[in-house]
């Protein structure tokens, strides 16, 4: 089921919690784009490693968030090489190193390298994002996206009303279920559930339009409750970026 | 329709199922013309100005709606009251000043920071009247702002809307169907009729002595009036319960027990109320009771069976559920194949009769799409939907939410019909004048425990 992330309060006055939701994503997105340039296994383990620790120490995300935070990724990151390992086109190469033969697959060192390394992009990727999320809130990422980096209005706030219906819909579609069971229909999928949960969808989010319209939203300019300035732990994540970066070049 | 209400005054509103009352809610805001496409003639003004210019963004009007769940917008409750306030372009000091203020206007202060989705129904609802309050609107709309409250929840929201009345700073208007809290704070009182015409509009007594037939004729409730007196219950010849639940627990994954050490025993023809605070395990207990979810622990028997364990097609003959909110089980496109979904063809006969007699005519209501419905409409077709199957076990959660006094009095009389024929029925209810028409046995449902509970 879909569940919504609470953040402790420690993890929202850290520094991380505190710095701009804004350059944490810029960041975020920076070092994505690093990493796919890269095809070697060491510098996205560095990455996701100083993520981590840095989301730990820095970020006050207790250990067993973060655990669990990556608990699904590592079964993806597991098929992903799996997959990405056996169907390598270095293993037909004849004088590829071979590793393993398992029945009509036949595995090679270049191909296991670079499933390792695909794989540990992908650990990088989802440690980036846990990261992100368990030190940022919402409203936060919303009001500084406003704010800092100009993102309209109407499609932040409209964004952040759709986030706080995310639980709602989940629990649209277990009583569209059960309504379908109840009434005697076999099975507990249906495509007709979709339509039903899309309907639901539209005349909520009409509602919830409505109820904004009606406190004045988008009748003209606004002012903010909730100023976002940059801050000294803006520069300290900068620092932090940069400092991982020339780590990562260090290493390769 | 012509009425005028001086400034400070409140004004109660009330209507049968269909009447417009809701269309009215939006002329006052200024947000008809936005909402609903028709014609508009005749003259509306607020404090001198037509609500059409932009009485929206100049605070003139704050509304509440029924529902809380849709009209809070943002992840904290202080960003929540402060979200109208920035759209009219406070200064951020007068928000900083305002705010706190309007929070304990609403017996909110403490939760300033919490999430809207955490707080109780009750506590959403004040938070919303919050919102309204904060840009200090001249005129308050509230339409049916406790219907999805539970008693605490409503009493709390009605204590606070009568101070507010008593400062005589804002002029009220509460719309309303069930009206035995609201008539006290009246000064004047508009009834629509069926056809969205006035009834009658004046003082609250005055409207009662010389307008009360009238408008109870036309369905509409009154305050404290006609009670019918409960039937005295049959006394059934079997012995053996259709129902059994025994040891039963149930809890989210991850989560604390929901319900625990639950035991219930129901005959057929029974007539049972759950009563009890919003989140007590109400809704949880009938959704086990039919098989709809599966007990952690313990277990539930339906003639014998696990139901959760049944065939569909089996289960929906043995055990019907009627949800509370009944745009959330509609599947399909028109109310005729919402109806007919899953029916055998020797149980469509029966169901055209039972529609018929809920209001629903198919030769009127066949083509038409469920979703677009009144919500009192809605909800007696998804009671048809169920019906329609002749369960042995009938369990409705809030059955008489949103319900004007003809439909209740025709849900009344089906389901004392289904009673007699041997049907048991589980109604999870706040409604305490349903409780005394209706049950003969209250269980009260408190913090996840059940107190057996004796004759209502």
């Amino acid at each position: 089921m879909i569940q919504r992330i609470d953040l402790a309060a420690a993890q929202l006055d850290s520094i991380l919690g505190r710095a701009s939701p804004l350059l944490k994503l810029g960041v975020a997105i920076g070092w994505f784009v690093g990493l796919f340039l890269t095809t070697e296994i060491g510098p996205p383990l560095f990455v996701a490693g100083c993520v981590l620790l840095l989301g730990w120490l820095v970020g006050r995300v207790p250990a067993m968030t973060l655990a669990r935070g990556l608990a699904p990724l590592w079964l993806a990151a597991l098929t992903i090489g799996l997959f990405n390992g056996l169907f390598h086109p270095a293993n037909t190469e004849p004088l590829a190193v071979e590793v393993a033969r398992i029945g009509p697959f036949r595995l090679t060192e270049p191909a296991l390298v670079a499933a390792a390394a695909l794989a540990a992009r992908v650990v990088a990727i989802v440690a980036v994002g846990v990261v992100f999320a368990q030190t940022t809130d919402p409203t936060h990422l919303v009001d500084a996206l406003v704010q800092q980096g100009r993102v309209p209005e109407r499609f932040a706030y409209g964004a952040l009303a759709a986030y706080q219906a995310i639980p709602r819909f989940a629990e649209d579609l277990t009583t569209l279920r059960q309504a379908r069971r109840i009434r005697g229909l076999p099975g507990s999928w249906h495509p007709r559930l979709l339509v039903g949960l899309l309907v639901l969808a539209i005349r909520h989010g009409d509602r919830v339009a409505l109820a904004m319209d009606a406190r004045g939203f988008g009748s003209g300019p606004r002012t903010r409750y909730r100023r976002v300035r940059w801050g000294w732990p803006d520069v300290l994540v900068v620092v932090g970026a940069v400092a991982v970066l020339v780590g990562v070049l260090g290493l390769s | 329709m012509s009425f005028e209400v001086p400034a400070g005054a409140t004004l109660l509103v009330v209507g049968p199922s269909g009447s417009g009352k809701s269309t009215l809610v939006l002329a006052l805001a200024g947000l008809l013309a936005r909402d609903v496409p028709g014609d508009w003639t005749g003259e509306l003004t607020i404090a001198g100005r037509d609500p059409r210019e932009r009485s929206a963004a100049s605070g003139e009007v704050g509304v509440v709606f029924q529902d809380p769940e849709s009209q809070l917008v943002m992840d904290r409750a202080e960003d929540d009251v402060a979200f109208g306030l920035e759209n009219r372009g406070w200064p951020r000091d007068g928000m900083r000043a305002r705010v706190p203020e309007a929070l304990a206007a609403v017996g909110l202060t403490g939760l300033e920071r919490r999430r809207p989705t955490t707080l109780s129904g009750g506590q959403q609802q004040r938070l919303a009247l919050a919102g309204a309050l904060a840009p200090r609107p001249a005129v308050l709309v509230l339409d049916e702002p406790t219907a999805n409250l539970d008693p605490d929840g409503t009493a709390a929201f009605f204590e606070r809307l009568a101070a507010l009345r008593g400062a005589g700073e804002t002029t009220i208007v509460l719309v309303e169907h069930r009206v035995d809290r609201a008539w006290p704070l009246a000064d004047h009182v508009l009834a629509i009729g069926a056809d969205g015409g006035p009834i009658a509009f004046g003082a609250p007594d005055e409207i009662l002595r010389r307008h009360g037939g009238r408008i109870e004729a036309e369905g509409i409730w009154l305050p404290g009036r006609a009670r019918g007196a409960a039937p005295a219950r049959p006394i059934s010849a079997s012995a053996a319960p259709f129902v059994v639940a025994r040891d039963l627990e149930f809890c989210y994954p991850g989560g604390a027990p929901v319900l625990s050490g639950v035991d219930l025993a129901i005959e057929p023809g029974e007539r049972v109320a759950l009563m009890g605070p919003n989140g007590s395990g109400k809704t949880t207990l009938g959704r086990l009771l039919v098989g709809l979810l599966r007990p952690t622990a313990g277990q539930v028997r339906l003639g014998g069976d696990d139901p959760a364990r049944m065939p569909a097609a089996d289960l929906a003959r043995r055990a019907g559920y009627v949800f509370q909110d009944p745009e959330r089980q509609f599947l399909a496109r028109t109310v005729e194949d919402e109806l007919t979904l899953g029916l055998r063809p020797d149980e469509r006969d029966g169901a055209g009769e039972l529609m018929t007699s809920l209001g629903l005519a198919l030769d009127r209501f066949a083509a038409r799409s469920p979703y677009l419905l009144s919500g009192g409409e809605q909800r007696r077709l998804s009671l048809a939907c169920i019906l329609a199957r002749r369960p042995s076990l009938l369990v409705l959660d809030e059955p008489t939410f949103g319900q004007d006094r003809r439909g209740y009095e025709a849900l009344l009389a089906i389901l004392r019909e289904r009673v007699a024929a041997g049907t048991a029925v589980v109604a999870a209810t706040h409604d305490e004048r349903f409780v005394s028409d209706f049950a003969d046995r209250v269980v009260e449902v408190r913090e996840g425990r059940v107190t057996p509970g004796g004759a209502a």
